[in-house]
């Protein structure tokens, strides 16, 4: 479409970006999941009279969670660039953006995965405990399952963020596309840059989210499916 | 050689026999919810005293609000009771920890109103669930779920999803999953409750038929007095948070003691004056009428011919107005609004014979 701006090597600057912005949300995805799933599981599980009661743990994560999900995620970046520094061993690139783009999924996605949790009908839990089912087993074979169509679904809004996120962590030295459109796009005046980044992200964005609507209502049994 | 008489042994000659344990007993139990910020502690249950005996089935019925939820969750330690001891088959339950109630809950079975099945699983994996959770190996389960969907006559739906059932399909899973880990006592918590009266019967039958074959346990409480008529060989009557009330279902049902008794089960066995009949019955007679009664018959008598009888001995013409005759706890019940002549004697000698017969008869009033 753009023979003469999108030389070869503009092409594949994209490729690489797309490559970097793909690797970035799915392994911060997937640590924030690692993370925020538990997390999230106890938040909707810890309050007075639940099934793991501790309601001063929950208090106090519960406020850590909102404090991580109150700060902007572009300060967020630079505050933990000692923290980011020690895991990743540099502040610097692709890798080192992971560590602030999972520091932010962790909460966002517990705070999904605990809605999704608190759904669960009560009576389900109730059953469980009529069998003799131990909190764990309540966890793994009742809530989770469960809350799973939830769950997915709010995973595709937290990887959809992510996208979004890792467009910021360009200035760490991030890398992916939106450190591609701001350099080449704005900086460089390359509108037609611009215009491909943005069409990849919306290409992106709605993948995930046909691919987790799809997901969910397949999991999702509650629905008469004749 | 004076062995210590247990105090609910029958001691027949000099040997004690035994009398088995009830499977579900209630001693001075209380449950008091401590208080909230600002508000008094609130009694939910005091001085339940109530005998399960093994292989019966014990309707509880009150109101909602009553505790009749609080009072069966005491049984497998959802809830625990504040005060007094819970004995299952003879076992002290009332002090056990968590992981003594998990052991003690495979035991016990459960149902409830709205069914709590799982909609990720299939049936058979509802089913399995409980067999799961108490560690049961694979190949076990399979054959398991297989014979109790059996029982419960959804073989043929052993694939679908909850959401594919109708709720006496739905409830009929439920009571498969409860009665996977072999329970001796089954827990109804308003079982028939969301369910319509065909269905409802269907269920109850079902139940029985648990109860009869499996000589398992069955306490259940409701706010539905047919259900209590249908299947319940014992009844208690629950009223803030107190058993007002208990005893055989017919006995409590023909003599009922209590106002709140009385009220429930007038629903089934009064026989109310019918509509078109209401507004010519008076309380002070008029010249000429005739005096309504209500008749009552119990037991053996439901089935005597007493009006042919009333007809012949005393020679009065006896008009029906009303009557119904039904089985409570599978024993016939019935009641009759008749009218007969004023005067008398003749008044006299029909209430001297339905006496003699041993049916209550009262006057409701007068009508032309």
């Amino acid at each position: 479409m753009f023979p003469d701006f999108l030389s070869p090597q503009i092409i594949s600057l994209i490729w690489q970006s797309t490559l970097d912005t793909l690797t970035m949300v799915a392994v911060a995805a997937g640590l924030g999941t690692f993370f925020g799933l538990p997390l999230g599981v106890f938040l909707a599980t810890s309050k007075r009279g639940e099934l793991f009661a501790s309601p001063l743990a929950n208090l106090v994560l519960g406020t850590l969670v909102n404090a991580t999900r109150s700060t902007p995620f572009i300060i967020l970046v630079v505050a933990i660039i000692p923290f980011t520094r020690l895991i990743a061993g540099t502040s610097i690139g692709t890798a080192a953006a992971i560590v602030p783009l999972t520091v932010a999924a962790t909460p966002f996605i517990a705070r999904l995965i605990e809605g999704a949790v608190r759904e669960v009908d009560q009576g389900l839990v109730e059953a469980a405990r009529a069998m003799g089912a131990t909190p764990l087993q309540i966890v793994r074979k009742v809530l989770v399952p469960e809350a799973l169509p939830a769950i997915v679904l709010g995973l595709t809004l937290a990887l959809v963020s992510l996208i979004g996120f890792s467009a910021m962590v360009g200035a760490v030295g991030g890398g992916g596309l939106g450190d591609l459109g701001i350099r080449y796009g704005y900086q460089r005046f390359m509108p037609d840059v611009m215009a491909a980044v943005v069409a990849v992200l919306i290409v992106l964005v709605q993948l995930v989210q046909s691919i987790g609507d799809r997901l969910a209502r397949r999991l999702n049994k509650r629905l008469r499916h004749a | 050689m004076n062995a210590p008489v247990r105090p609910d042994a029958v001691v027949v000659g000099a040997l004690p026999i035994a009398v088995p344990d009830p499977a579900i007993r209630f001693e001075a139990v209380g449950k008091t919810y401590p208080a909230r910020r600002g508000q008094q502690p609130v009694t939910a249950l005091e001085g339940i005293d109530l005998d399960v005996p093994a292989g019966a089935i014990l309707g509880v019925i009150g109101r909602s609000g009553a505790g009749k939820s609080t009072l069966i969750r005491l049984v497998n330690g959802l809830e625990r009771a504040t005060a007094g001891r819970i004995l299952i088959e003879g076992e002290n339950v009332t002090g056990l920890n968590e992981a003594g109630w998990r052991r003690q809950r495979r035991r016990i079975g459960m149902i409830f109103q709205h069914f709590n099945l799982l909609s990720s699983r299939t049936v058979f994996d509802n089913v399995a669930l409980p067999l799961e959770i108490a560690g049961t190996p694979r190949a076990e389960i399979s054959a398991k779920v297989e014979r109790l969907l059996a029982l419960v006559g959804l073989s043929d739906k052993s694939e679908r999803y909850p959401s594919e059932l109708s709720g006496g399909q739905k409830q009929r899973v439920g009571i498969a999953r409860a009665l996977a880990t072999d329970p001796k006592v089954l827990l109804c918590d308003e079982a028939t409750s969301a369910l319509d009266p065909e269905t409802t019967r269907s269920i109850l039958a079902l139940l029985k038929q648990v109860n009869r074959e499996l000589g398992i346990t069955i306490l259940l409480i409701t706010h539905e007095i047919p259900v209590i008529k249908e299947i319940c060989d014992r009844v208690a009557v629950i009223e803030d948070g107190r058993i007002v009330e208990q005893g055989e279902t017919f006995s409590v049902f023909t003599n009922p003691q209590h106002p709140t008794t009385a009220l429930f089960v007038e629903a089934v066995t009064g026989v109310e004056v019918p509509a078109h009949l209401e507004g010519q019955i008076r309380a002070v007679p008029r010249e000429g009428d005739n005096l309504v009664l209500r008749i009552t018959f119990t037991g053996a008598n439901a089935t005597a011919p007493v009006i042919s009888r009333l007809s012949a001995v005393v020679g009065v013409d006896v008009n029906i107005l009303a009557g119904r005759i039904d089985a409570i706890a599978g024993q016939p019940f019935g009641s009759l609004l008749v009218s007969i002549p004023a005067r008398l004697p003749e008044s006299d000698a029909v209430l001297g014979a339905l006496r003699a017969l041993g049916l209550k008869a009262e006057v409701v009033g007068h009508v032309s």
